[in-house]
């Protein structure tokens, strides 16, 4: 595992609130898998939590984070200038399962849900055909996918308000995808919602889904247990066990425990 | 290496007063990819209750200015599958472990002593009577000094090994509670659990925490804990297990010199996974820089005499000569 003060290379702004972040590293892994994600330390001390991202890709020893200035922390990361330090941990958690060959795959990056999708396509576009469904809520949303790498592969993009590709959701496109072609598996990233109703069609057509889920963190290692879920297989931890689970183990994505409390 | 952090806590040789904070280092392997576990002077494992528990609704974590909430609400796999997990953690850990115990009720607290005392692996306990994330028990048998002397009685007369009783830092008296839990016989008391508050999502209008309220700790609570050591070690003769907050070697330093004889660390660790061997070294080159031949020495040193009267009360106890 690796845990190491990185050099920042670039930190440009893609879009609104949309960062990439290029990190360079004397050791880092490089046996990642995408859906992983590591642990970005703040410079700040009062911010005493370290802020989970996702391995937006890996390229020797540089990797990539692909992030939304939301709050405290990840606005302080919009600061960072080239040659600055930040210290990160990982590649932590499980990652998609990418170990296959001759499939149909639709993979399904919505919003911030797009972070872990430009490493999950380039480990699967050689052995699978792959159609790719990206949305959001507008152009700056889905701006990032102009940087993917779209040889042989299917490129799909619906925004909220219709400013580029379809108007509409990522959710009414795959159900059109079904339509025309038989699909093997999906995989996808996005908000709670998003991930519900994919894995609902996933379900109705009985075909495999593995979904990205959030919880707020703080060890990032399943330490603290601050981020279970209880899934059919009983509590597991998004930071581990996670972040990315089959959709048919989750029982709600929204529910731990109905009951609360101690049982 | 010298001896300088060498110390005796609770009758058990240490190699230095640096423990984990329960709750906050898993079972034990969960850092092992960041430092060697054995360089601890003990583990303070994930605390234990005797049936499983899945814990409290989601979101359990919330960041606050300089600390955390957490509503985690003790989820543990129960006291059964802890005793299967305990030889394959003690295979690689060979400093002592401390098993943290939590009841709902009084008759639970009996049990899961009894329980703990079984286990061969396990060489002190830490007696949780201030968990702020269960509905009943926890820090209801903190909060009330009555009910924190029952507990105790009840398990020492069951419990052999040396026992810590955590104590809750949601009361108006602290000392109090800690004298009567020496009384009843603990051996040392841990001091601080998490302070109950909560914290508010603006957007949705809602609390962060799907329990509403949880534990504050980080660097936000070291000031209320560095209170509570001082006043309790100045009028107890068992050492003090410090913790809340520490996360570099000078907050470590003024734990030990309110009176301290080993610390904890939590929420720390979650920024910094190296943070114990930081300390470590800290406390080394501390003790070198000041001629100080055992960093027992300096426990209580900012007490009013110095911490000479509670350092004499604790006797050798805590102290290595090497
Ligand atoms: C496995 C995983 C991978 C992620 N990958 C990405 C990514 O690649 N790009 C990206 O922009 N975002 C990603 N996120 C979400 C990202 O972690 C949060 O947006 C970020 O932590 C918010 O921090 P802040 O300081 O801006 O917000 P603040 O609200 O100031 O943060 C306060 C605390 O809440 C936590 N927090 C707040 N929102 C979230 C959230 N949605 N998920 C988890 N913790 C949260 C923070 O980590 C911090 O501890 C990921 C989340 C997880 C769990
Ligand atoms: C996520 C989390 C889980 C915790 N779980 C336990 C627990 O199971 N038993 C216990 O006695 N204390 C528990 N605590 C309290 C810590 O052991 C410690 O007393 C407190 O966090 C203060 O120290 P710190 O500020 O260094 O974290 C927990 C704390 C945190 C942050
Ligand atoms: S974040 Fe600590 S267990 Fe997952």
């Amino acid at each position: 595992m690796f845990l190491e003060d990185v050099k920042v290379i670039e930190n440009i702004q893609i879009a609104d609130n949309y960062y990439l972040m290029r990190v360079e590293g004397k050791k880092i892994p490089q046996h990642s898998k995408p859906g992983q994600f590591f642990m970005l330390q703040c410079k700040d001390n009062s911010k005493v939590l370290r802020r989970p991202i996702s391995l937006h890709n890996v390229d020797g020893n540089i990797l990539e984070f692909y992030y939304e200035a939301l709050g405290k922390g990840t606005k302080e990361f919009t600061q960072l200038s080239i040659g600055e330090t930040i210290n990160v941990q990982g590649p932590l958690g499980n990652g998609y399962d990418t170990d296959l060959k001759g499939k149909n795959i639709v993979v399904i990056g919505g919003g911030m849900g797009m972070a872990p999708i430009k490493y999950l396509i380039k480990d699967l576009k050689d052995n699978n055909d792959i159609t790719f469904i990206g949305g959001g809520r507008n152009a700056g949303a889905v701006k990032i996918i102009e940087k993917f790498d779209f040889e042989n592969i299917q490129l799909k993009v619906a925004t909220d308000d219709g400013s580029v590709g379809i108007k509409g959701n990522t959710v009414d496109i795959l159900k059109e995808v079904l339509k025309d072609q038989h699909i093997d598996i999906i995989y996808t990233c996005g908000p709670h919602p998003m991930m519900e109703a994919v894995a609902k069609v996933a379900q109705e057509n009985n075909i495999r889904c593995q979904i990205s889920l959030e919880e707020r963190m703080a060890c990032g290692i399943k330490a603290c247990v601050g981020c279970s879920i209880l899934t059919k297989k009983g509590m597991k931890k998004v930071c581990y066990d996670g972040p990315v689970f089959e959709s048919t183990d989750i029982v709600d994505v929204d529910v731990v425990d109905p009951n609360g409390g101690c049982k | 290496m010298s001896n300088r952090l060498n110390i005796s806590f609770l009758g058990k040789k240490l190699n230095n007063p640096i423990m984990t904070a329960s709750g906050c280092f898993g079972y034990g392997l969960e850092y092992k990819n960041y430092f060697n576990p054995n360089e601890l002077g003990a583990a303070v494992l994930k605390g234990i209750t005797m049936e499983p528990r899945n814990g409290n609704p989601g979101t359990r974590i919330a960041e606050t200015p300089s600390g955390m909430l957490n509503s985690v609400g003790l989820e543990n796999p129960g006291i059964e599958e802890f005793k299967k997990l305990i030889p394959s953690i003690k295979k690689e850990l060979n400093i002592p472990l401390v098993a943290n115990i939590n009841g709902k009720i009084l008759e639970e607290y009996i049990e899961i002593a009894k329980e703990v005392e079984q286990i061969e692996e396990i060489e002190m306990v830490e007696l949780n009577i201030s968990c702020p994330n269960v509905k009943d028990g926890g820090m209801a048998f903190g909060a009330n000094p009555e009910m924190a002397r029952l507990v105790t009685r009840e398990v020492r007369k069951v419990l052999s090994k040396p026992m810590i009783v955590k104590l809750s830092p949601n009361v108006t008296n602290i000392v109090e509670i800690a004298k009567i839990v020496e009384e009843e016989g603990a051996n040392g008391v841990a001091l601080i659990n998490t302070l109950l508050g909560m914290a508010v999502d603006i957007r949705k209008r809602k609390p962060i925490l799907g329990n509403i309220m949880g534990g504050l700790s980080g660097p936000a609570v070291k000031p209320v804990a560095l209170r509570m050591i001082y006043q309790v070690s100045q009028a107890v003769s068992i050492p003090v297990l410090g913790m809340g907050g520490i996360s570099s070697t000078e907050d470590a330093i003024e734990f030990i010199m309110v009176g301290a004889s080993a610390i904890s660390l939590g929420t720390g660790m979650f920024g910094n996974p190296t943070l114990p061997i930081e300390i470590k070294k800290g406390l080394e080159k501390y003790c070198i820089e000041n001629n100080i031949e055992n960093i027992s020495e300096i426990v209580g040193a900012a007490h009013p005499d110095g911490g000479a009267a509670y350092r004499n009360r604790l006797g050798g106890n805590n102290e290595i000569k090497g």
